[in-house]
């Protein structure tokens, strides 16, 4: 118990809070943000967030970063509706540590959920804001203006522009306007809300017109970087020689800060050949594979009581009618841009970075802190990222680049290279399941006892130091624990888990747990029905908890989208909550085509709440099921002597072009708000493919990926 | 050592023929079209188009392009506008994170620069070589086949 209580406080003090740790996980889990939690946003940190400028745009200044997820155009929808403006006249402006308050991360399908309706309540007290500037300007009483894509309009015919209003001065909103505005996205008002406007940046991504991207940022006199960093997971660099190096025109030479050391060059050409030339030997770690690690996460003893328990109710001993040991081994993130920053100081030592980050202002602060800086001195520019799925959520070509650039005097951009995005990245940890379900005759969910077993996600390796590990080695990792607990009624249920410490780092990955968590409960019941010779749907209709009826919802619906009709053989179906809050449902057709199995057509129901924009959203649920593609039937990455294998795209295959199907999606408002996109159908595609592989085959799937048929 | 690049003649110095064409065209000439994703060819974000062939100008050395002609996606416009790629792309909302949209719409401009008719196997075939990790791979196939008809209407 001491020790329990110490590192409570040892978690406080880093910033943690007591109530993320010790809250039990399961419901409460969900809100945890992936690192050190953040106050929700004040009415002084909304009033930051918008204005009139003089040149009379709507200015956002957004918390969230946009990395395809469609979070600019949303929030540009929602102002323009609440201010009655169209959308060209509302500017978004990404996340900048020195223009706005401290704010969350970019996770947890959260952007619009939480950022949505404070952008409408800011614009609506903007709106009081402007009527009250112009009623002063004509004279007239503020409730008798009306504002438009023209201006304000008076009462007499007159219309003053938006321009005009701003002139020499923009207009801000003070707290007591936010707090007098409503708290909610009006209905009345909705002519963009609801509607796909083109996402923001879609031209400058198609031709090339503007900077987008961290790699589109050139400074005068920047150079090229790279960090060397040991190859072994286990292994620390012994010796650097980078004599073969110095007859590379461009290059630089080789700085050391402390025990971290890079190369510069002038040319990426030359630093790609120095990087090739440089001698660097490493420690002897250990040989690690992946059976080692895949033999970390295993789960022989699913009856006996694991670490933490998320669910226990009722006696869950056996027998039970299925019991099933499920594997999904480590994979990556593999975005297609990877890690890169670029970093300058000034000659009064201010440091300014510009980045593809999920998190500014966690950047910022490790930086400052790492580097002795004052927190203030120290700016982070968040570019578009080129693909986030959770792992730009920590510091890491930043630091490289800060480092580097104050170790050779000169801005510096740092960008991985494929090889360092495999074997410095952080991955999806592996995990292991054990499934043991029983039904009595009419059907009904008896026993539900779900063991598991992963590395670590939110309290990741990649991201806390020897102290924050040992502080959270008796928390449960919220991370690892999303989704577990199944939206199916049972007389007695137990689910429990344990995180473990692997010698790989892991971290969150596009669902958190909730995507090898629902995989295998989904896996489980399906082939629960197929032992009491009952229909998936109807089995989980009548399992699915009586509070679940948006689950029950877009089940229905995606069964009649896809004819759907019991005993046909070559259809899966899934579904599931994710977050408590949003529900979605997939059927997946798939063939046996050469050796290999291949999806033929994809059908899936959404229950997101209020949807901002459909074919954003759409967008979001296509990409997840493209994901279920490679976590059915492709994605493992492979370690193998002490070291993540692969070194390219050759080595990690994704879905390609005609791995991809006709995917058909049915969008359902069950709620009068935005619940939360981004990674909610990651819940349904990987089991419905491999349900529909086992009505194919009469074999449950039972390890991920299905490699052949 | 000269090429043309958008139709424009451009020169490097010599000392740097050795460099990827990528980076050359990245930092030496500022395009910000074609981008690196693995620096080995194996996902296709820096497609260009070189005498009308779809290249990866991370692996080809710019000495190698010596008095060739370099397409890039700022070289695709006309004076009358976006090409139908470019304008079928943003009616079908492809790009999600948009990074690998440049290889994308460059392998399909080849493509369809010399094969305007390309039947729904050989666009796969095409296509199945640049890696798309936000899952935009079903859009890609609709634009692809709506600039197909726009630009068999405008021949």
């Amino acid at each position: 118990m001491m020790a329990r209580l110490s590192r409570r406080a040892i978690l406080r003090a880093l910033g943690w809070g007591a109530a993320g740790i010790t809250a039990t996980v399961g419901t409460a889990c969900s809100l945890m943000p992936t690192l050190p939690p953040r106050d929700a946003p004040t009415t002084a940190d909304l009033a930051a967030w918008i204005s009139l400028r003089p040149d009379g745009m709507v200015e956002i200044l957004s918390t969230r970063v946009e990395m395809g997820q469609g979070i600019a155009i949303a929030l540009r929808q929602i102002a323009a509706d609440e201010l009655g403006l169209d959308i060209d006249q509302v500017r978004w402006v990404p996340p900048d540590t020195a223009r706005i308050p401290v704010c969350r991360a970019t996770v947890g399908s959260d952007s619009v959920r939480e950022t949505g309706p404070l952008i409408a309540r800011a614009a609506a007290a903007l709106a009081q804001a402007i009527k009250a500037e112009a009623a002063r300007r004509m004279n007239a009483a503020p409730a008798a203006l009306a504002i438009g894509p023209g201006g304000v309009a008076g009462p007499d015919g007159r219309t003053l522009a938006l321009a005009d209003i701003a002139a020499g001065r923009a207009i801000h909103v003070s707290e007591a306007e936010i707090a007098a505005a409503g708290t909610a996205l009006s209905a009345g008002r909705r002519r963009l809300v609801g509607a796909s406007p083109p996402p923001q940046d879609i031209d400058a991504v198609v031709t090339g017109a503007r900077a987008l991207y961290a790699d589109d940022i050139r400074l005068p006199g920047m150079v090229f970087g790279a960090r060397i960093r040991p190859a072994g997971l286990t292994a620390e660099i012994a010796a650097i020689d980078d004599s073969a190096c110095r007859a590379i025109p461009g290059y630089l030479g080789l700085f050391r800060d402390g025990n971290v050391a890079g190369i510069v060059a002038t040319r990426r050409g030359a630093l790609a050949q120095a990087r090739a030339a440089l001698v660097v030997s490493e420690t002897a770690g250990h040989p690690t594979t992946s059976a080692d690690i895949m033999r970390q996460v295993a789960v022989d003893d699913g009856a006996a009581g694991r670490e933490h328990t998320i669910l226990a109710r009722g006696d869950t001993a056996g027998p039970f009618d299925i019991d099933l040991t499920l594997s999904v081994p480590l994979a990556a993130h593999a975005a297609i841009e990877p890690r890169t920053a670029v970093a300058r100081f000034d000659a009064d030592g201010r440091l300014e970075i510009w980045t593809g980050t999920q998190d500014a202002f966690f950047v910022r602060n490790t930086i400052a802190d790492a580097l002795g800086l004052a927190r203030a001195r120290v700016v982070v520019h968040a570019m578009r990222i080129g693909g986030g799925f959770g792992a730009r959520t920590i510091v890491a070509a930043e630091m490289d680049a800060a480092l580097l650039a104050r170790a050779c005097g000169r801005p510096v951009k740092v960008q991985w290279n494929r090889r360092d995005e495999f074997q410095a990245g952080f991955h999806r940890p592996p995990s292991v399941h054990r499934v043991a379900l029983a039904a009595d005759g009419d059907g009904n969910i008896a026993r539900w006892h779900h063991g598991f077993r992963s590395g670590h996600i939110i309290f990741t390796s990649a991201a806390m130091g020897p102290v924050l590990q040992m502080a959270t080695s008796l928390a449960a990792d919220p991370g690892v624990a999303r989704g577990a607990v199944p939206p199916y009624a049972a007389a007695a249920i137990r689910v429990e888990f344990e995180d473990v410490r692997l010698p790989v780092m892991t971290g969150p990955w596009r669902g958190l747990g909730a995507a090898a968590n629902i995989w295998a409960m989904e896996t489980a019941i399906d082939a629960l029905a197929r032992a009491k010779g009952r229909d998936p749907l109807s089995f989980r209709l009548q399992a699915i908890a009586p509070q679940h009826a948006r689950l029950r919802a877009v089940l229905a619906a995606v069964a009649e989208m896809s004819g759907w009709a019991a005993g046909r053989g070559d259809l899966g179906l899934a579904c599931g909550i994710y977050k408590d809050m949003s529900y979605a449902a997939a059927v997946a057709q798939v063939t046996r085509d050469g050796g290999r199995y291949r999806v033929a057509k994809l059908w899936c129901a959404q229950d997101c709440g209020l949807v901002v924009n459909p074919g954003q959203v759409r967008a979001q649920i296509e990409g997840n099921l493209v994901w279920g593609i490679g976590m059915a039937l492709a994605e493992e990455l492979a370690v193998a002597d002490g070291r993540v294998a692969p070194e390219s795209f050759f080595d990690y295959p994704l879905p390609r072009f005609s791995d991809v199907p006709d995917i058909e999606i049915r969008l359902i408002e069950g709620s009068s708000v935005p619940t939360g996109a981004g990674e909610t159908a990651i819940v349904c595609g990987t089991a419905a493919i491999t349900n529909a592989i086992a009505a194919l085959t009469g074999r449950t799937v039972t390890r991920l990926p299905v490699a052949a048929a | 050592m000269d090429f043309t690049l958008n139709n424009r003649p451009v020169a490097v110095p010599e000392d740097e023929g050795d460099e990827p064409l990528l980076f050359v065209l990245r930092d030496r000439f500022g395009l910000n079209g074609p981008r690196f994703g693995c620096g080995v060819g194996s996902c296709g974000a820096c497609t260009v188009v070189v005498d009308g062939q779809a290249q990866r100008a991370c692996t080809l050395p710019v000495a190698a392009i010596a008095g060739r002609a370099v397409v890039t996606l700022e070289g695709i416009a006309t004076d009358g506008g976006l090409h139908p790629l470019q304008q079928a792309w943003i009616a079908e909302r492809v790009p999600q994170c948009g990074y690998c949209q440049n290889g994308q719409i460059m392998t399909a401009y080849a493509q369809l620069s010399a094969q305007p008719d390309a039947d729904a196997a050989q666009v796969a075939q095409a296509m199945d070589e640049v890696l798309c990790r936000c899952g935009t791979q079903m859009r890609i196939r609709r634009a692809i086949a709506s600039a197909q008809r726009a630009l068999g209407q405008a021949r």
